[in-house]
């Protein structure tokens, strides 16, 4: 602090101060807090509070209905018979007004309970939805790396710098349109009648159901999170020095020792940051899994979370599912830092 | 195991890196290529370290072609100008990196790289990372690395060139010592003259892509064969004019300072234009009675001492001609104009051509 504002002077330390602040509570903490509060309590009504609150219901309909008859009795009816009619719907209102002010005198009003159990809410079925969901994210990680790390170490170390640029370009390039978009242009490449499916039937295979296997999913997130596993392993490929390459191979080592024994353990980093991104995007994905399935194929557990929150509107049980995925994910990281034996500090450079 | 370049040659598109090549390296010889940057000397070395095929020519080591044979096949082991030892092993691992490829056990390949460890003064630091260690000890770490693989051939890039003076004149006497010691061939690369001049059994001298003298450490220095050689190895004073007369090896040049008797290896004939290439250490003071086969007189305009000899730089009808002498601690420099001489044998004349500052 004192060696912040002997840098910056005192008001602009106090900005740095304050932004930093903001920045700290209202992007990291405050969301997390306000939702990990919600997943611990449930508003709870003492038991035949539901239906309660049905009959209520019922009779407020009632209510409309005899408001509909007396408007229908008053054109059609003649007057001799149109007051008896009316008296006798109005006594039936006075009667029902009574009742509900007996019962909603009866409600009692919702108390908040801190609780455990909108996490004992997932059932098995939920369960497997959130096991599958994170184990296809791992194969989208998996897949990633194996796609992008021949990529980017053949920009990085073996392509002229000029062509280099230019593979990265065209890398970049469907990145300026919308990723929407470009999911949906795989949506429509992989369908049953699309033009992949037309090109393998020209050689007699097929139709394959490519968006109803699932397989579409990892299609278009792989394709849609390249970038995120490109650019950290072109990053660190790019500082390895070629020379201890060369040496490597002057001493002995087969291509693929070089790359088990200098590169990969130079890339480390890179490998965690790409992982991380990769894994983290994949599992958080609402959209690619919502495009590419269709309901057609099982669901992805960010697809669960947002029916928790606005089909079933239960923000609590939402914020549950929501937190268990980010607790795993954590864990994700950890692991991914652990094994590659990297420290925040690497990652963050 | 010896060398040999047959009409080697590379071509990187227009540009020639190196012209066709004949060369000769005796086994277990301490063999320099000196040059200036972008010469292709470096070239040269990744012909023979496998990393480069000639365009054309051959490059045969130990009596067989290498063509086809690639690096890590070939019986040579490589010190690179950087070193380029591997940051994230211990030196150990790094000494032993070549054995580990060769499928060693681990257990033999840590006695291994111990046993090099101890013959270049690290063994207490085999557990450390090559960052850790000072230049020097990166140095030997790099020269470990490269013996274990038992190479024949020990190609070296400039590998001196990042430590300091004491440090660098230290490892040369090591480097020297250790070449005498194995008996493995030597091919070092370099731009600095003293390096070479110092360790080589013999030095090529190479400037654009051409191999243009090789000999001794003498021979390159006391008899250049080309203007570029007699400019680039070491000082030297050049006077440049017409020959008079030539004979016996040794010709008459006529320069604006007078007339000059110098070898002739040339076989310059009379008319020719020429330039007498002198080394200031050949170039003394007259005192007393001396009859030298050339004299001249010159005005001193400057002296610089450097400890075990002065420069002085002496302006004469032929423009500054710069004289070493021994700081002897004897005679001080006369006042006036001063007497200059050299015998008939102290200078060259060669043919004018590429000269190391053009």
């Amino acid at each position: 602090m004192t060696s912040l504002r002997r840098s910056f002077g005192a008001p602009l330390s106090a900005v740095i101060v304050l932004l930093t602040g903001i920045w700290v509570l209202g992007l990291i903490a405050a969301p997390q807090v306000i939702m990990i509060e919600q997943s611990f309590w449930r508003m709870d009504r003492p038991a035949g509070a539901a239906e309660l609150s049905v009959r209520i219901d019922a009779l407020y309909n009632r209510l409309d209905v005899l408001a509909l008859d007396r408007a229908a009795a008053e054109k059609v009816k003649t007057p001799s018979s149109l007051n008896a009619e009316l008296a006798r719907l109005d006594a039936e209102r006075a009667g029902i007004e009574a009742e509900i002010a007996r019962l909603e005198a009866e409600e009692s009003t919702p108390v908040k309970t801190w609780t455990l159990a909108n996490y004992a809410q997932m059932g098995q079925a939920h369960l497997w939805i959130f096991a599958k969901t994170i184990l296809a994210s791992l194969a989208v990680t998996a897949i990633a790396f194996v796609v992008c790390y021949p990529i980017a170490y053949a920009i990085a170390k073996l392509e002229p710098p000029r062509r280099a640029a230019l593979i990265m370009l065209a890398l970049v390039i469907p990145y300026a349109i919308n990723e929407l978009l470009r999911v949906f242009a795989w949506q429509m490449i992989l369908n049953y009648g699309g033009p992949l499916n037309a090109a393998l039937g020209l050689v007699g295979i097929g139709p394959v159901p490519f968006l109803e296997s699932g397989t579409g999913v990892f299609v278009a997130m792989v394709y849609a999170y390249i970038l995120f596993m490109v650019f950290p392993l072109y990053n660190v490929l790019e500082t390895l020095d070629t020379n201890q390459i060369e040496a490597a191979r002057d001493l002995g080592a087969k291509t693929w020792q070089i790359h088990r024994r200098i590169v990969l353990p130079h890339a480390r980093p890179g490998i965690a940051v790409g992982c991380i991104m990769t894994f983290m995007l994949s599992a958080g994905s609402y959209a690619v899994p919502y495009i590419m399935t269709r309901g057609t194929a099982d669901p992805w557990f960010t697809q669960l979370v947002y029916n928790r929150f606005f089909q079933a509107t239960n923000w609590n049980v939402g914020a549950a599912y929501a937190f268990s995925l980010l607790l795993v994910c954590t864990g994700f990281v950890f692991l991914m830092m652990k094994l590659l034996k990297v420290r925040l500090r690497d990652i963050a450079k | 195991m010896d060398i040999a370049l047959d009409g080697a040659a590379v071509r990187f598109g227009e540009f020639q890196a190196v012209h066709p090549t004949d060369l000769t390296i005796r086994a277990s010889e301490f063999f320099s290529i000196l040059g200036p940057s972008g010469c292709g000397k470096t070239t040269i070395l990744r012909l023979l370290s496998g990393f480069l095929d000639p365009s054309e020519g051959e490059v045969r080591i130990g009596g067989q072609p290498m063509a086809g044979i690639g690096p890590s096949d070939r019986p040579t082991a490589l010190i690179f100008q950087n070193l380029a030892l591997f940051p994230l092993m211990s030196v150990w691992e790094n000494v032993a990196f070549g054995l580990e490829m060769r499928g060693w056990k681990k257990a033999q390949r840590r006695d291994k790289a111990h046993e090099l460890l101890r013959m270049v003064a690290l063994d207490g630091q085999a557990d450390k990372l090559p960052g850790e260690l000072s230049g020097g000890q990166r140095q030997r770490v790099a020269i470990a690395r490269a013996l274990a693989v038992e190479p024949a051939v020990l190609l070296l890039d400039e590998p001196l060139s990042a430590l300091d003076l004491k440090l660098r004149q230290h490892m040369r006497a090591e480097l020297k010592q250790l070449q005498k010691a194995t008996g493995i061939t030597f091919v070092y690369i370099t731009h600095d003259q003293g390096e070479a001049l110092t360790m080589s059994d013999r030095v090529a001298v190479m400037n654009r892509g051409w191999i243009v003298q090789v000999g001794s450490a003498d021979d390159v220095y006391h008899r250049p064969e080309t203007a570029f050689v007699a400019t680039f190895v070491g000082e030297t004073n050049r006077l440049p004019g017409r020959i008079e007369t030539a004979s016996d090896g040794k010709a008459r040049i006529a320069t604006p300072e007078g007339a000059f008797v110098a070898e002739n290896p040339a076989g310059l004939s009379s008319g020719a234009e020429a330039i007498l290439f002198l080394r200031p250490e050949r170039l003394h003071l007259l005192a007393g009675r001396e009859t030298p086969a050339n004299t001249l007189t010159g005005k001193l305009v400057r002296r610089d001492m450097e400890g075990a000899f002065s420069t002085l730089v002496v302006e004469t009808g032929a423009g500054q001609l710069t004289v070493q002498r021994v700081n002897a601690g004897t005679d001080p420099l006369p006042d006036g104009p001063l007497h200059l001489g050299f015998s008939d044998s102290a200078g060259v004349i060669l043919p004018p051509g590429d000269t190391a500052d053009d």
